[in-house]
């Protein structure tokens, strides 16, 4: 798994970070601390005649420090490790003196980039192939970036892969998840398992009826699903969901806990759930929104 | 022994309940008998009598008998006492009714998955076969461990009802029993507190528990909307739930009722 985190300089940032380093700790995932700034042509230089750095970089510095803190050292992925000259056989027979650098088993990368926000995070998220990009925004109000309008909700819509919008310090009770009835991706099921294991939180998922009854298909899903989070000790709870009534109940449930939506290309959610009803529940949402792609 | 019949349809709220009763046979004394009706289609009506009526019937029955009997299977390693289930072609309610009048069982378990509308809930309620069951329901709206259960204190003298139906069917049991009076107030204002209501009810009904020889561990009032003090119940594995058949779609009791998502095991008054 690769995970794109997009930071900027205010608080709901390192909170990202702490939240990411825990997710990585369970996934091993190669991550990306992304920071998006005003243009330089030299990083190492001052940006004016008072030595004053790039903004960014002292923070990206710090969030890379306090990334790695999270890990025992000895234990870390991302630790970096001994290089030495070795010999290597590079054809049969033939032997040569290499620098070979024992380097860290995941990928943590520092990035910094210039240019529009949105713009700079989606064209990351398709260099690395990011699985996941994951950001903060101010938990109250309406989930904004300092100095930059909407960025969390146009990113979450503009995004290929899942987007995960962390609400700052918000303590997570429940996540309520929604997924593609039918055909419910592995994928998807196992973003779930990192998040209800994350949060050490309780799970609802939602079915869908046209108001009568589960499709049989969609029971069956349920089901297996069931078993499986009951098999990994994790409560799950189901809740029916009328068609009609989805957004209504999103609206609501997104008040109280995390809200997870399969957001695919065929899903039934991005049929209902246009872009400017994923904006409104990123801004409305009391607790963090995960969409899944 | 406790006689139960469990309602078994081939879909996940049956799953749900066969899962859960099975839970049940654990903690109490009891044994689980299931019942599957297969209902013809609306215009299916029952052709002729004698050996057409009864090639007819069999070849329905075929229908749901072979999901019926995968679901119990897949139960049977944790359920060892499950018998096969006894199925028939009718019409569910009537059928069900008829069953449990000829048979005097206990209790009835069926599965009802936990709704955001409460509609179901409220037709289920209100339905011919829960107008006239004889004996208390478990609606399992969803699969939870049964480690704790929750007694919903009304009136004393309903209460007390609820108290002599539950020692009834946990008697022997051991497990954690909480009693819960509930005020409903406002959103937004949700309290718990661990005392007596003023008129002494909590207090009564559990003196009564105590001389059966149930210790309630917590005796709590909960103040708040109905969806809230439902959210808090949640950590319950069963709430016993006084009702009354003429229960009102708007009354707060009901709104309780839909909005709790653990089973509950409803005493009629």
């Amino acid at each position: 798994m690769r995970i794109l985190v997009a930071v900027d300089q205010n608080p709901y940032s390192a909170h990202v970070v702490k939240d990411v380093a825990k997710l990585a700790g369970n996934t091993w995932a190669d991550v990306t601390l992304l920071g998006v700034g005003p243009k330089v042509t030299d990083i190492r230089q001052s940006l004016n005649k008072a030595g004053k750095k790039h903004p960014l970089s002292e923070a990206l510095r710090t969030y890379r420090r306090n990334f790695l803190d999270h890990f025992e050292k000895a234990e870390s992925p991302y630790e970096k490790r001994n290089c030495n000259h070795e010999f290597v056989e590079v054809k049969r027979g033939v032997w040569e003196e290499l620098y070979i650098c024992r380097g860290a088993r995941k990928d943590l990368k520092i990035l910094l980039r210039s240019g529009n926000p949105v713009k700079e995070i989606l064209a990351q998220a398709q260099d690395d192939d990011s699985d996941l990009i994951a950001m903060g925004c101010y938990k109250a109000g309406d989930c904004q970036w300092e100095g930059a309008v909407n960025l969390p909700q146009k990113v979450a819509n503009g995004a290929t892969c899942s987007v995960l919008v962390i609400k700052e310090e918000k303590k997570i009770r429940k996540i309520t998840c929604c997924l593609d009835q039918e055909n419910i991706s592995q994928k998807s099921i196992e973003m779930i398992n990192q998040m209800v294991t994350l949060y050490q939180t309780e799970l609802e998922i939602v079915g869908l009826t046209d108001g009568t009854k589960l499709k049989p298909m969609v029971g069956k899903n349920l089901n297996a699903i069931l078993k499986y989070y009951n098999a990994q000790q994790i409560k799950a709870w189901i809740k029916l969901v009328e068609t009609a009534s989805l957004e209504s109940f999103i609206s609501k449930e997104a008040k109280r806990s995390m809200m997870a939506l399969w957001m695919g290309e065929h899903a039934l959610l991005s049929k209902i759930f246009h872009r400017g009803k994923v904006e409104k529940l990123i801004q409305g949402s009391e607790s963090s929104v995960l969409l899944l792609r | 022994m406790l006689r139960t019949l469990v309602y078994l349809d081939a879909d996940l709220a049956s799953s749900i309940a066969l899962r859960y009763a099975c839970q049940l046979t654990q903690v109490v004394d009891m044994k689980l008998h299931t019942f599957h009706v297969e209902e013809p289609d609306h215009d299916g009506h029952a052709p002729g009598t004698g050996w057409v009526r009864r090639t007819w019937e069999s070849a329905m029955l075929k229908t749901g008998e072979f999901e019926i009997t995968q679901l119990i299977k897949a139960e049977k390693s944790s359920c060892p006492t499950l018998g096969a289930p006894k199925m028939i072609v009718g019409d569910r309610e009537n059928e069900i009714l008829r069953e449990i009048q000829r048979e005097s069982y206990d209790l009835f378990v069926e599965g009802s998955l936990h709704s955001f509308t409460a509609k179901k809930l409220y037709d289920k309620i209100h339905s011919r076969l829960y107008r006239h069951i004889p004996c208390p329901v478990i609606v399992v709206k969803n699969l939870v461990n049964l480690e704790k259960i929750a007694l919903i204190v009304r009136g004393e003298e309903e209460s007390n009802k609820l108290v002599s139906l539950f020692v009834k069917i946990f008697s022997g049991a051991k497990l954690n029993l909480d009693l819960i009076y509930c005020e409903f107030q406002e959103p937004g204002k949700l309290s718990s507190k661990g005392i007596a209501d003023p008129n002494g009810t909590l207090n009564a009904v559990k003196k009564n528990l105590m001389e059966q020889n149930w210790h309630p561990k917590d005796c709590r009032k909960i103040q708040g909307a109905p969806e809230e003090i439902g959210d808090v119940l949640r950590d319950y594995g069963l709430i016993a739930f006084p009702l009354h058949h003429s229960i009102n779609k708007k009354s707060n009791w009901f709104q309780l009722l839909s909005h709790i998502p653990s089973p509950i095991l409803i005493c009629w008054q």
